[in-house]
C-alpha cells in the first residue's frame, strides 16, 4: 500500500471514532424519532414546534455520524464495498436523509397535522430503522456472504 | 430458560437483529435522555419550560428504556459466559448501578418535579449537576457496550471450567466405583 491510513496504525482509533458514530445517531435518530412520534400521536403534541426545537441537534447529529462514517470507512474500503449490508445501508442512508430534508420537513413545517403525517412519520422511522439494521449486520458478515460470528 | 438462550445463540441472524433493536431503542432513549438533560442544561428547546419538556419525555422514555432493557437481557443472556469475563460487560453493569443511585438520589429533587425549576429564573445548580452526570453515566454505558464487541472472550478458560464441572459431574458420579476400585 503506497499511503497509509494513520488510523488504522492505532487500535483505539476505530472503536473511539464508532462511540461518536453512536453518540451522532442517537442524536440525529433520536430527534426524527422524537418528531415522528408526535406525528403520529404518540405521547407528545406539536409536531411543527418539536421540529423547531430539535431541528438543529438533528443536523449536528447528521454530521456527527456522517464525518465519523466516512472515517471508519477509509480504515478498510475494500472491506465495505464488498459489503451487502453496508451497501443496502448506504442505499437507507441517502434515502432517509433525502426524505428528511423534502417530503418530511414539509410535513412537519405545517402546524395542523397533514392527513399524510402518519404515513410520512411510518416511511421515516422505517427508513432510519434500515439505516441501523444495515448497521449492525456489516460487523456480521464476511465477504463472500457467510455470515459469521453470531 | 438455558435453552432459549442457546437457540438465540445458535441462529445466525437472531442476535443481529436483537442487537439492532437495541441500537433502535438506544437512538429512541438516548435521543430523549439527551434533549431532557441538556434542557436541564439550558442548551435546548428553550422556548419551553423545564417542566413541559421532562413531562414530555417522560413516558416515552419509559418505552424506550423497556424495548432497550428487554433487547439487552436477551443479548447478554445468549452469551452469558462469554460477557461474564468481559472488563467493558461488567464496566456496563457498574454503570446502570450508578444510574440506579442517580435516580434515587435526583428522582425527588429534579425529574419527579420539575414544576418547581422553573420557578427560579435559572434551572438550580442540583438540577444541572444531575444532568451532567446523566449524560455522561449514558455516553460511557453506550460506549462501553461497544467496547464489549471488541474484548475477546477468553476462550479456553470457559472450557476449562466447563471441564472442570463435567469432570466434578463424572466423579460424582463414578464415587462409588471408584472407590471399589482402590479397595481391590
Amino acid at each position: 500500500m503506497l499511503i497509509t491510513n494513520p488510523l488504522n496504525s492505532s487500535a483505539l482509533a476505530f472503536p473511539i471514532l464508532e462511540c461518536f458514530h453512536i453518540v451522532g445517531f442517537a442524536l440525529s435518530i433520536g430527534t426524527i424519532a422524537i418528531v415522528d412520534f408526535s406525528l403520529l400521536g404518540v405521547g407528545m403534541r406539536r409536531p411543527a414546534q418539536l421540529a423547531q426545537d430539535t431541528w438543529l441537534w438533528t443536523l449536528g447529529g447528521l454530521v456527527l455520524m456522517l464525518f465519523s462514517g466516512l472515517l471508519l470507512f477509509s480504515s478498510d474500503p475494500d472491506m465495505y464495498y464488498l459489503n451487502w449490508p453496508f451497501l443496502i445501508k448506504m442505499v437507507f442512508f441517502v434515502a432517509a436523509v433525502i426524505f428528511h430534508y423534502t417530503v418530511h420537513r414539509k410535513t412537519v413545517a405545517s402546524d395542523i397535522p397533514p392527513p399524510n403525517g402518519k404515513l410520512v412519520a411510518c416511511v421515516s422511522l422505517a427508513l432510519w430503522a434500515g439505516v441501523i439494521f444495515g448497521g449492525i449486520f456489516i460487523g456480521f458478515v464476511y465477504p463472500g456472504l457467510s455470515l459469521g460470528r453470531g | 430458560m438455558t435453552g432459549f438462550f442457546t437457540a438465540l445463540r445458535g441462529s445466525a441472524y437472531v442476535y443481529p437483529i436483537v442487537l439492532s433493536m437495541h441500537m433502535i431503542g438506544l437512538a429512541f432513549f438516548g435521543g430523549m435522555v439527551l434533549m431532557t438533560d441538556m434542557r436541564l442544561l439550558g442548551l435546548t428547546m428553550r422556548k419551553r419550560s423545564v417542566a413541559e419538556v421532562v413531562d414530555l419525555f417522560r413516558i416515552p422514555k419509559r418505552w424506550g428504556l423497556l424495548l432497550i432493557v428487554t433487547c439487552g437481557i436477551l443479548l447478554a443472556g445468549s452469551k452469558a459466559e462469554e460477557y461474564y469475563y468481559n472488563a467493558f460487560f461488567r464496566t456496563k453493569l457498574i454503570l446502570l448501578g450508578a444510574v440506579l443511585v442517580h435516580e434515587l438520589v435526583f428522582r425527588r429533587g429534579v425529574y419527579a418535579n420539575p414544576a418547581a425549576l422553573d420557578r427560579t429564573p435559572t434551572v438550580p445548580a442540583s438540577a444541572k449537576l444531575a444532568a451532567a452526570l446523566s449524560l455522561l453515566l449514558w455516553t460511557s454505558i453506550a460506549c462501553c457496550g461497544r467496547g464489549i464487541g471488541y474484548i475477546e472472550p477468553p476462550l479456553d478458560k470457559i472450557h476449562a471450567e466447563i471441564h472442570l464441572v463435567q469432570d466434578a459431574a463424572l466423579a460424582a458420579l463414578r464415587g462409588p466405583n471408584l472407590l471399589k476400585g482402590e479397595d481391590h
